[in-house]
């Protein structure tokens, strides 16, 4: 190997860790305090789920009522762990793939914490008794703008970095990247606007309230999931994408059709009579991009199983993405008018379905895109393949069922309410089996994510292991000189390994 | 080979022990060398069951759209043409036919409700003291017509089993009862509480005791058990319905 | 593809769907044509649903209080749903007055409310006609304000409702001592001797805004869908 390449490639290295360092601090601030949220998301779903069933636990107090806190936890995971997991992954990303170190560290930082007061006060408000009572919305009206202008002071800078990047192909990653961050504003001050500021009819606010959340599933969460994966797994698997016209024809279809889509909630209500099943029409479509962004990136997985299985990264990203062409089919089966559309429009299947893009397809990408930067920003790796493990075999099953059962309870729930001589006590029966199943299953991902917690709390402060060879999931093998868990350097940098 | 001065950090340009340099770089970026580079080259051509699968789900999609009627047409809230469909399984609209003993029982237990249970009690059975029991009174399931002038003008003194509660006066319930709320009450008095006589009172027949009731001699005033076991102890004239026939709860009509 | 073929194509992607299905409708329906009604005497009026009670305070408390959660407000046409088909959802199937008086909801009811809660999921019933439900069924001879006022403090009181799963609210009730004379609003539930529950300005303004919910008014020729040639039935 000649010493010009071997010097370029360290040289590149350099920079990328470089990269890695200028970005410790607010990456590993969005992770972490991601992470806190989504524990106490999870938490307010166990006592919100448990309220469905048994309506007598931890009643008679205003602050945990089920509608408060259903609404809080729903808010909790989309924005304290949601966005926060996709501002992490986003800046990161973007400096490595505009080849810049980030210059606005400081401000990125005050920013997110700018986001987390702002998602504070409305999860307090919330359950004070101040929600506005629009889904996904329910942050008191003033929070929203503070969220805005936290948006921007994270983002713009990751803007500036590309407009500055140096000449060169655009990858797929970038695109999704990109829109996803021209998409959440352009959707996030619409809907704000027209249904804070501008009153119009009651119906249509409550249409374009639909409109959001859909936009926010499939206009920002997905693509920013499908950038992370389409980076991570040519990084660690080595390979090229599959197929490079069908990362381009996964882009262009969610772009062009998924922003019609949302007001399919809205079946029967009176507004203009096409827009609901326009909207029906366009979620069953989200099988055209989901499926092959899903399609891509498991062939270039699977070219190398052993990577794929060893991988914590990899393993998260593939549950995840599994994860999407779950979402992809229920997005199908869930809005045929007629035969599931109109039974599952006031059950718990949109619930499942929330939790099954939300968790069962971005969070898992997401959870890969951690299982790969932190070491990369704090240089260290992770502590323990077991606290990996015991984070993802619950968590990949749990939410396999939960999204399953709600979805299937769903059905039901619909089937009793179309008996329309049964009375009301017996359809509501119906739901209960389901809310007993949900409950206990969210106690099984609140015991995983306390150990991801817990991990990445002792990561952020930088007690990993020192180490060259990363945590992988099958205990290391054969003939390394180093043992089973590498390197582990003790003496500072520069200390050479005696081979 | 020596091993370096711990305190130095070699600079990579100015290094001459390329090893050692090769070593620091590893260990301390070896995250980040361990890296591979990405490639967006991958040639594979899109596999057939992907347009398969995609061109199905298409076909699913477009099927959905058929049912949006015209695209942007604004105006319309509604189907083109929408007449509301009749449920599956009746022929009749609005309310579900019930048996005549069901429907004329639950209008009379609204009736009952609001105008008897204050005194007689929800159960019937009153306190025994100053309200009397329903419960096998034998003005309440014997022949009906005694039931009906004691409903409709109210009773004075002592009631069927001889004795008197309260100050002995209870006062007519009649003012503004149509022959259905009257129907409807007896029937549920008649058939609740305990008391089964598995008739309906009906219509025709309320009609006729209010004409009754009218045409009493001391018209306007309480009976009295002498007045009711003397005068009314007959069954009230008019066509009896059937307590198993099938009728219009709101109308109490027969159907069909 | 250039940086600007892809904002330009983005925004042009998004921008159709955002002004044919955000813009468009929002603001063509701030402002309904009112629908004119003819009279049976030949006059003209116009459709304008009136309701009485506290709707904007009482939505508010709705809203807060995450009631959308479990209850909807929405009768949906026969071509989406069997809502019309049950007896009590879309008004009263047999009301001794005026007969069958279901509807559809139609884009005039939410009136004096700036967001219809059009809700996320049935858990308990839909409350388009709650009003008209308890007026007539619930609490027929009674007093509405009573009985709904019994049902949030504890819904699952009356032996009917012994499995129902709403929450009960009694945190918008407060047990005061009683001055004087009991007030007309304290609740027929147990409670220490001398004091009584009495609803608070919450309370108040939600059961003003539920018993408001009544949505079986009769409507324009344009807005029946009734099969039968005879007309909804006339205007009380």
């Amino acid at each position: 190997m000649s010493s010009e390449v071997s010097n370029n490639f360290e040289q590149d290295a350099v920079l990328r860790a470089s990269i890695d360092r200028s970005l410790r601090h607010p990456v590993m601030f969005f992770l972490t305090s991601g992470a806190a949220w989504l524990a106490v998301s999870i938490i307010l779903g166990v006592i919100s789920s448990a309220k469905v069933h048994s309506p007598g636990f931890l009643d008679g107090c205003g602050w945990l009522t089920y509608g408060r806190t259903q609404a809080a936890h729903l808010n909790a995971l989309i924005y304290g762990w949601g966005f926060q997991a996709a501002f992490g992954v986003i800046v990161w990303m973007l400096s490595r793939l505009s080849r810049q170190e980030c210059r606005a560290s400081g401000i990125i930082l005050t920013a997110g914490h700018l986001w987390n007061l702002g998602v504070s006060v409305g999860i307090f408000g919330i359950l004070a008794g101040y929600g506005t009572g629009m889904q996904w919305m329910e942050f008191p009206s003033f929070c929203w703008p503070v969220l805005l202008l936290s948006y921007f002071a994270i983002v713009v800078w990751s803007l500036v970095q590309f407009k500055v990047r140096p000449e060169g192909h655009v990858y797929i990653s970038q695109w999704y990247l990109m829109a996803a961050m021209i998409w959440f504003p352009w959707v996030f001050i619409t809907a704000n606007v027209l249904l804070h500021m501008m009153p119009g009819n009651p119906v249509m606010a409550a249409g374009i309230n639909a409109w959001y959340k859909s936009s926010l599933i499939f206009l920002f969460f997905t693509p920013v999931a499908l950038g992370t994966a389409f980076y991570l797994v040519p990084k660690v698997s080595g390979r090229p994408i599959y197929s490079y016209s069908l990362a381009q024809f996964g882009f262009w279809t969610l772009a062009v059709i998924m922003p019609w889509a949302g007001m399919q909630k809205l079946t029967g209500a009176p507004i203009p009579y096409f827009i609901p099943y326009l909207g029906a029409a366009a979620t069953i479509m989200f099988f055209l991009p989901a499926f092959s962004a899903a399609v891509n990136i498991l062939r270039t997985a699977i070219a190398d199983p052993e990577v794929a299985n060893n991988s914590p990264t990899l393993r998260f990203t593939m549950a995840g993405i599994i994860g999407l062409i779950v979402m992809a089919a229920a997005a199908v089966f869930l809005n045929i008018p007629g035969k599931t559309l109109e039974f599952v429009q006031f059950s718990m299947s949109g619930y499942g379905f929330e939790i099954l893009s939300i968790y069962g397809f971005f969070s898992f990408v997401m959870f890969g895109a951690i299982y790969f930067i932190v070491p990369r920003v704090t240089r260290r790796e992770w502590l323990s393949r077991r606290l990996i493990k015991w984070h993802f075999f619950p968590s990949v099953y749990g939410v396999a069922i939960i999204a399953l059962i709600a979805i299937f309870g769903g059905i039901q729930q619909g089937i009793g309410q179309e008996e329309f001589e049964q009375s009301w006590s017996e359809v509501a029966k119906r739901a209960v089996p389901y809310a007993w199943a949900i409950t206990i299953v969210w106690c099984f991902i609140l015991f995983s994510n306390f150990f991801f917690f817990m991990h990445l709390t002792v990561m952020w402060l930088r007690l990993g292991r020192r180490s060259t060879h990363p945590t992988m999931l099958v205990s290391g093998h054969h003939g390394s000189p180093h043992g089973d868990d590498g390197d582990i350097d003790n003496c500072g940098p520069g200390t050479v390994s005696a081979h | 080979m020596s091993s370096p001065n711990p305190h130095s950090k070699p600079d990579l340009d100015e290094t001459i022990n390329v090893t050692q340099a090769h070593a620091r770089v590893a260990s301390e970026f070896s995250a980040a060398t361990r890296e591979k580079h990405l490639a967006e080259s991958g040639r594979e051509s899109v596999p057939l069951w992907v347009i398969t699968a995609c061109g199905a789900v298409l076909l699913i999609a477009g099927g959905v759209l058929g049912n949006a009627g015209t695209l942007f047409s604004y105006d319309n809230t509604f189907r083109a043409n929408y007449v509301r469909g009749t449920a599956p399984g009746s022929a009749v609209d609005g309310p579900q036919p019930k048996t005549a003993l069901m429907a004329f029982s639950a209008k009379g237990s609204k009736i009952y409700s609001a105008k008897c249970n204050g005194c007689h009690g929800a159960d019937g059975k009153g306190d025994g003291v100053n309200y009397p029991s329903l419960v096998g009174s034998t003005f309440v399931i014997e022949e009906n017509q005694k039931l009906a002038m004691v409903i409709l003008n109210g009773i004075q003194g002592p009631v069927s089993n001889g004795k008197t509660y309260g100050a002995g006066i209870m006062p007519a319930q009649g003012a503004g009862m149509t022959p259905e709320d009257l129907a409807g009450v007896m029937t549920y008095v008649r058939n609740n509480f305990g008391n089964s006589t598995g008739d309906v009172v009906s219509v025709e027949m309320a009609k006729s005791a209010l004409d009754v009731s009218a045409a009493r001699e001391k018209a306007g005033q309480s009976v009295t058990s002498e007045e009711i076991l003397a005068k009314h102890k007959v069954i009230l004239s008019g066509a009896d319905i059937s307590p198993e026939i099938m009728v219009n709860p709101a109308t109490l009509a027969p159907v069909e | 593809m250039s940086f600007r073929t892809f904002i330009l194509s983005l925004s042009a992607s998004f921008g159709v769907a955002w002004l044919a299905i955000v813009i468009v409708p929002y603001f063509k329906m701030r402002s309904l044509e009112p629908i004119a009604v003819e009279e049976g005497d030949g006059t003209n009026a116009v459709y304008i649903p009136k309701r009485a009670g506290r709707i904007a305070d009482g939505a508010e408390v709705y809203a807060a209080n995450g009631c959308y959660q479990c209850h909807s407000q929405l009768v949906r046409p026969t071509y989406a749903g069997n809502d019309m088909f049950r007896p009590d959802m879309g008004g009263i199937a047999g009301d001794e007055e005026r007969g069958d008086t279901r509807r559809e909801t139609n884009a005039f009811d939410f009136q004096g409310e700036k967001f219809a809660q059009i809700g996320v999921s049935r858990l308990g019933p839909d409350l388009s006609n709650l009003g008209r439900r308890i007026e007539a069924i619930y609490a027929k001879g009674a007093n509405p304000e009573t009985w709904l006022y019994g049902h949030l403090y504890n819904p699952r009181w009356t032996p009917d409702r012994r499995e129902s799963s709403c929450p009960s609210f009694r945190f918008l009730f407060k047990v005061t001592e009683i001055k004087g004379n009991p007030s007309e609003e304290s609740l027929p539930f147990p409670v220490e001797a001398g004091m009584e529950i009495i609803p608070k300005s919450a309370a108040r303004a939600l059961v003003s805004y539920l018993l408001s919910l009544k949505k079986d008014q009769p409507v324009p020729t344009s807005l029946n869908f009734a099969p039968s040639a005879a007309a909804a039935p006339k205007a009380p």
